[in-house]
């Protein structure tokens, strides 16, 4: 395969957080969101990623090339966008500009000009005096306007309004587009953004609960409304249930033992992602993978 | 462009199935001429909110079964299609959307012979109509 990430059995432990194993394949063209309740170690992948810390075990490699080696040559093809940038206070947008800009063959001026009439970013004032949603449409507009083939972005839009994440996903889609791209994103789970992403990989504190395709998972759980209670009886595929409702990670096998069982049931909806996401996150229960024995009644 | 394509996620017909019928439809249909440019495959997985991969395998379908045609660098077009297929497209359509609605009245537990008496009400009342 043709990745230009490759992350195996990756591991790090920073006090008594424990991140990993990880493993993580990127491919072009593809847009991956990593999903995790606060403090699952989204933040520390990617910077793990951009080698700004040290794993403990497993390899990290950038367009194959190991990113704690001596070739540093990886670092032309990947932009990565930190949740605050360190810095950047003392100077206006003009000035960041002409700093980035020639550190990277490719940067796109006409995309940057675009970016910043589009969001009304003023790029005579100090990044420090912008209000933290201009900050972050400034930041956007430096990091995407680098035009790497690898962008990397923690959590992009978390102090942005509606309107502009929806501008921002059309200038991905355009950017993705124009050229061999990538994007990985560390986002929260009911954001805009998350229905952009192809890829879903899910953390939940550290531990790597799995990579999936956003439709693989959206035709997994299903909804349930039942004519009559639910006994006691236990229901392949069920994650939660209330007394006329259930809700399933193996439809198929749901509708199955409910007609093998004359159970009758009157509507099923797909679950929204962030329903799913919800579900995979909490604590124990394999949203996914999951072999139809283990039930979790209320 | 945007397409008039709705998608189902209720529904037990895969998503790249819903996308593929609903496009031979609007192709057969005329509603896309021949040499209409269709939406990338990127763009049109944020119009549907759905990921490159099912888009993808979509336009594969398609293109394999000659409804559209992708240009190197240029994207991708509505093809010339047979008279022949565009009937093909129509019937197969027009079965389709009644077998759905026979699995519908199974689900909610109605016999074959119930169901049509059903149809056959519903017919009646379009000749009626149609009076």
């Amino acid at each position: 395969m043709n990745s230009w990430l490759e992350i195996t059995q990756l591991q790090k432990k920073i006090d008594d957080f424990h991140l990993g194993p990880i493993n993580l394949q990127i491919e072009p063209g593809t847009i991956t969101a990593l999903v995790g309740n606060n403090g699952s170690g989204k933040s520390t992948l990617l910077k793990l990623i951009m080698n700004l810390a040290n794993p403990d075990m497993g390899n990290i490699k950038v367009f194959n090339k190991f990113v704690y080696g001596q070739d540093e040559s990886w670092k032309d093809k990947i932009a990565y966008q930190a949740q605050t940038p360190i810095g950047y206070n003392p100077y206006t947008g003009n000035q960041l500009k002409s700093l980035i800009a020639p550190l990277y063959p490719n940067w796109d001026d006409t995309l940057f000009v675009d970016m910043v009439h589009s969001f009304d970013i003023p790029l005579h004032k100090r990044y420090g005096k912008l209000s933290q949603g201009v900050q972050q449409k400034l930041n956007l507009a430096l990091t995407i306007a680098r035009n790497t083939p690898l962008l990397l972005l923690d959590e992009p839009t978390s102090f942005m309004d509606i309107p502009s994440k929806k501008r921002l996903v059309d200038i991905l889609v355009d950017w993705m587009d124009r050229g061999d791209h990538a994007i990985i994103f560390a986002g929260h789970q009911a954001e805009d953004i998350m229905k952009l992403a192809d890829y879903l990989t899910v953390l939940r504190n550290g531990t790597m609960v799995g990579t999936f395709e956003k439709e693989e998972l959206t035709a997994t759980y299903m909804h349930y409304w039942l004519k009559e209670p639910l006994g006691k009886m236990s229901i392949p595929g069920e994650i939660s249930r209330e007394i006329k409702q259930l809700v399933s990670n193996q439809p198929a096998a749901t509708e199955q033992f409910f007609h093998e069982n004359n159970v009758a049931w009157t509507d099923r909806k797909a679950l929204d992602l962030d329903e799913i996401i919800t579900y995979l996150l909490q604590e124990g229960k394999d949203g996914y993978i999951n072999d139809g024995n283990d039930v979790i009644g209320s | 462009m945007e397409l008039p394509i709705r998608l189902s996620k209720d529904s037990r017909e895969p998503i790249y199935h819903q996308i593929e019928n609903q496009l031979k439809a609007l192709i057969a249909g005329g509603h896309l001429v021949a040499g209409t440019p269709l939406p990338s495959i990127r763009a049109l997985s944020n119009d549907l909110e759905i990921s490159i991969i099912t888009t993808r395998r979509a336009y594969q379908d398609l293109e394999q079964q000659g409804f559209i045609r992708t240009t190197q660098g240029k994207g991708t077009f509505v093809a010339e299609i047979a008279d022949e297929k565009r009937q093909q497209v129509k019937i197969s359509s027009v079965y389709q959307t009644i077998e759905n609605a026979v699995d519908t009245a199974i689900q909610y537990d109605y016999s074959l012979d119930q169901i049509k008496e059903i149809f056959l009400e519903i017919i009646d009342t379009y000749r009626k109509k149609g009076e």
